[in-house]
């Protein structure tokens, strides 16, 4: 990991300088808005697998899963090997990835066992696993980065100042051993407690311990005034790391693997007499979409990733019909989620709506006392810009969208008693019952308001299909060809 | 599965047993686990029951209707409700309950919204509605506590629910509102039966579905609404369906079914409150799960008849019973081929026809005295040789059955050749069976 970085840092700086490297990284904006959008490209082209095998919810059970295996990972790591606590180490991620694949496989068991129903089975599965994790959590772990608010929003807004440091000049590593003269020893009564004893007393036993020994990296040896020359280092948020290898290990798999997974999406059976192996391919994206739980969990927590997963593609899966466009616009749409989803945190949406004002507005005309300041959750509020980008293409996808089915419906409407009107008038001007015909009662005939009929007959006669004269509604010329054009059409055409 | 009165009674008797045991978690507690049933214990513990009891109920019609993951997007939805009632009236229980109500609410019309105009499936409705409500509510909770509001200090804990919130006059709430769900429930008992099983049937004989199924949605969003404070937004599903779950898998029938359920709610919402009320680093919700979910796996493994520890002794029972008829019939047969029912078949004979299953039903039938050992091979006994032809006889007549049973008119059964069939069919077709199988020898 430490290595890809090094090397990703050396490309960079082959376009930007040092310093303002440094400031990017260091602009918890920057960071924030970058992770996000990786964990949107990344959840966003597995979730358009996902939507499309109707298999949305099982990002809901993998997430609640992951968390019980990062805390077990976690455990096993700091107590039994007695490894530093690393939220970032790929060992999480492996456990967490195994244990996502273990859910769907029990899933599948509890399923086949016929006793419970697979929502049931689902629905005692999330719960179970996540309260097993909390357990855990609240008894076992008093570590600062896993606690029970991480779980829920994540910390994505502090991804910043969790960094390795690279240094690429006056790179010097300083360890202090007990024998070095820098050492700092203290001295420390170890049996005064038990004793009762003050330190002075002779029966005193003494144990020496080192203060400040161990490696110093040389940002921290530079820090604590171990070495002269400021080492030049570049600060690399670990987050980014992960989550960016992560995204490109995604990439590859939808791009490599996109005739297969397409197939097997839409037709499983034809991919399997075909020598596909769909049930493989289907644990492979289980496997993905465990991964990059895992990877967001430190960013985002374990409910709202399942956000990432879920509410790009189904915007995206609104406004087109093609794979391979709902495979560009998802990540699109979740990408923008992440960058204008800081904004919303800190009150601003598409700055174009300020919460202060709302609230100052609010306060003033309610007569509340609301805080007049909106400061809030970074990850929640991405969520939250991608439902409104939902939404939005929920009401206004050209094709689907509420508005566009609504002029559509509107449409077929108008023509349908177009068609209607013209019919009986065609009827009965054929065997000349003008008994039939009459302007003024002709609504009486549909069973329709005058005011309807009134509507429908401006309509024909502005298109000049129909033609009122001595109080006889006739059909034109034109008219006549109308009719006799969708009578040939329809379905129901008489001989 | 058939059902018999006998069944039913011991069904009963289940639940009585259930109900007594959860009972005895009191002194059980007390002078094992050294609980000290102060005041506050008292009343975290009642009202964890009485929530379970709630939630208990209504999660059976959650269990039976599919509805399961509905239940855990209405949970989820509820948060941000939670959260705007605290704004507008500040640390009100009943209000905060009722914004939680309403926020579930419209959640659930937002889903129907979403799959009733789009071509997007439940599911994703489901994922979508959960993800953006929570992300609401944590927005919301985010931005109050940004703005270091003193009071809300106790609105953390309608995420994993905090037992030790609760106090006497919330326990008279939660009772009065169960009451008047359970009242709801009994004067519609019978609807609300019909459209879990078949609400097909029910709109066809004039029941009007779409209120009934409001109606009876609206009693869960009130259970999950109750149960929140307990068990807190994520986990209140878990406490929803658990009961439901373990109490499907010991009876057949509804009413059976929902009392069960009630004992193990209020078992899985006590202990689990008591045990967060004493070791107040565990937070409730969690607790209530796994104790929830212990009664589930209890439920799924020993339950009578469906449990899987008695599908595995029934299947084990069978596979011997099936080895021992079909080793008792080669025996027969090689009696019959040698013309000599004395003679000694050698095992080995017995192997290549059958495979290894004949070792089980020769030690079946040795232990039944059917045959013995006789140097390397098998010979029948008396009582052998009488239930080989006893055999025999059956399935001549079955064979007879299946031929001449339409023409002769005999009663329609479904033939299962492991059984007598002198026990399925009336007397007087047994006799023509008889005769045709005389008549034939």
């Amino acid at each position: 990991m430490y290595a890809i970085e090094s090397l990703v840092i050396q490309f960079l700086l082959n376009f930007v300088g040092r310093e303002e490297l440094n400031a990017f990284f260091r602009d918890p904006r920057a960071v924030a808005t970058v992770l996000g959008a990786l964990i949107a490209i990344s959840g966003a082209l597995l979730g358009t697998y996902l939507l499309l095998r109707g298999m949305s919810l099982t990002s809901d059970a993998i997430s609640h899963t992951v968390l019980l295996g990062i805390v077990v990972a976690f455990l096993i790591m700091t107590r039994l090997l007695n490894q530093p606590p690393d939220l970032a180490s790929p060992w999480l991620i492996v456990g967490a990835g195994a244990a996502g694949v273990a859910t769907v496989v029990l899933t599948e068991l509890i399923q086949r066992s016929g006793l419970v129903k697979q929502d049931a089975a689902l629905g005692l599965a999330f719960p179970l696993l996540f309260a097993v994790a909390v357990i855990l959590v609240a008894r076992f772990i008093d570590d600062v980065h896993l606690d029970a608010d991480s779980v829920m929003v994540g910390e994505i807004g502090v991804a910043w100042a969790n960094t390795n440091s690279h240094c690429f000049e006056n790179c010097e590593t300083v360890v202090i051993t007990p024998d070095d003269p820098r050492a700092e020893v203290s001295r420390q009564c170890s049996n005064c407690r038990d004793l009762g004893i003050s330190p002075r007393d002779p029966k005193a036993e003494f144990i020496e311990s080192c203060t400040n020994c161990g490696e110093y990296s040389p940002a921290q040896a530079w820090q604590v005034g171990l070495i002269d020359e400021e080492p030049a280092t570049v600060f690399f948020p670990r987050a980014l790391a992960v989550m960016g290898i992560l995204t490109l290990l995604t990439i590859g798999f939808v791009t490599i693997l996109y005739k297969e997974l397409k197939l097997a999406s839409f037709d499983s059976a034809l991919a399997q007499a075909l020598g596909f192996r769909p049930g493989a391919l289907t644990y492979a994206l289980m496997v993905m979409v465990s991964l990059v739980a895992v990877g967001a969990f430190d960013a985002v927590g374990s409910i709202l990733v399942i956000a990432f997963f879920i509410i790009p593609p189904a915007a995206a899966y609104l406004l087109t019909d093609r794979l391979s466009l709902m495979l560009l616009i998802a990540p699109v749409i979740g990408t923008a989620g992440a960058y204008f989803g800081y904004d919303l945190a800190r009150g601003s949406l598409f700055g174009l709506v300020h919460l202060n004002d709302i609230l100052a507005w609010i306060n003033t005309t309610f007569g509340v006392s609301l805080p007049a300041t909106w400061d809030s959750s970074i990850s929640a509020s991405m969520v939250l810009v991608m439902a409104i980008l939902f939404i939005a293409a929920w009401v206004f996808s050209p094709r689907y969208g509420l508005v566009a089915t609504l002029i559509r419906r509107g449409r077929q409407r108008r023509v349908f008693a177009d068609q209607v009107v013209m019919g009986h008038i065609y009827n009965h001007q054929q065997i000349g019952e003008t008994g039939e015909l009459a302007a003024d009662s002709l609504h009486q005939h549909f069973d329709w308001t005058p005011t309807r009929m009134q509507i429908a007959l401006a309509r024909l006669r502005a298109l000049n299909l129909v033609r009122v004269q001595d109080n006889l509604v006739l059909l034109t010329d034109h008219g006549m060809q109308a009719v006799e054009a969708f009578r040939q059409n329809s379905l129901g055409v008489r001989a | 599965m058939p059902q018999n009165p006998t069944e039913d009674r011991s069904v009963w008797l289940v639940i009585g047993v259930m109900a007594a045991l959860a009972l005895l978690f009191v002194p059980f507690s007390q002078i094992v686990l050294g609980v000290n049933y102060d005041y506050t214990v008292r009343t975290v513990a009642l009202g964890g029951a009485l929530l379970g009891v709630v939630s208990g109920v209504l999660g059976c019609f959650a269990v039976l209707r599919r509805q399961s993951l509905l239940g855990d997007a209405l949970s989820h939805a509820a948060l941000p409700g939670v959260a705007i009632a605290f704004l507008v009236a500040g640390r009100e229980l009943g209000v905060l309950l009722i914004g939680a109500g309403v926020a579930s609410w419209v959640g659930v019309q937002f889903i129907q919204a979403i799959t009733r105009t789009t071509r997007l499936k439940q599911d994703a409705a489901m994922g979508i509605t959960l993800t953006t409500w929570f992300a609401l509510g944590i927005a919301l909770l985010a931005y109050i506590q940004a703005s270091g509001n003193a009071s809300q200090a106790g609105l953390n804990t309608f995420i994993f629910g905090q037992a030790a919130a609760i106090v006497e006059s919330d326990v008279i709430m939660i009772a009065v509102v169960g009451a008047v769900v359970f009242i709801t429930l009994g004067l519609l008992w019978k609807e609300f039966k019909l459209i879990t099983f078949d609400p097909e049937f029910a709109g066809a004989n004039g029941f009007h579905i779409t209120v009934l199924q409001t109606l009876l949605l609206t009693l869960i969003v009130i259970a999950i609404v109750l149960g929140l404070q307990l068990a807190g937004v994520i986990l209140m599903v878990g406490m929803l369906i658990a009961p439901g779950i373990a109490a499907r898998q010991w009876t057949h029938r509804l009413g059976q079914m929902v009392l069960l359920s009630a004992v193990f709610g209020a078992f899985a919402g006590g202990v689990g409150a008591i045990i967060s009320a004493v070791d107040t680093d565990v937070p409730t919700g969690p607790t209530i799960i796994v104790v929830a979910f212990s009664v589930v796996v209890i439920s799924l493994g020993f339950a009578p008849g469906r449990g899987l520890l008695w599908t595995l002794l029934r299947a084990r029972q069978d596979r011997r019973r099936f080895a021992a008829q079909n080793v008792l019939r080669d025996i027969y047969l090689y009696n019959l081929s040698h013309d000599d029912p004395d003679i000694v078949v050698p095992q080995q004979f017995l192997v290549d026809l059958r495979g290894s299953i004949v070792r089980t039903g020769l030690t079946a039938l040795e232990h039944n005295g059917a045959v013995v050992r006789v140097n390397g091979g098998w010979r029948l006994t008396g009582a052998g040789l009488q239930a080989a032809e006893a055999d025999a006889h059956n399935q001549q007549l079955w064979d007879l059955y299946r031929v001449y049973g339409d023409e002769l008119k005999l009663p329609l059964v479904a033939e299962d050749r492991q059984k007598d069939i002198r026990a399925l069919l009336p007397e007087h077709a047994i006799e023509r069976l008889e005769d045709l199988r005389e008549g034939a020898a």
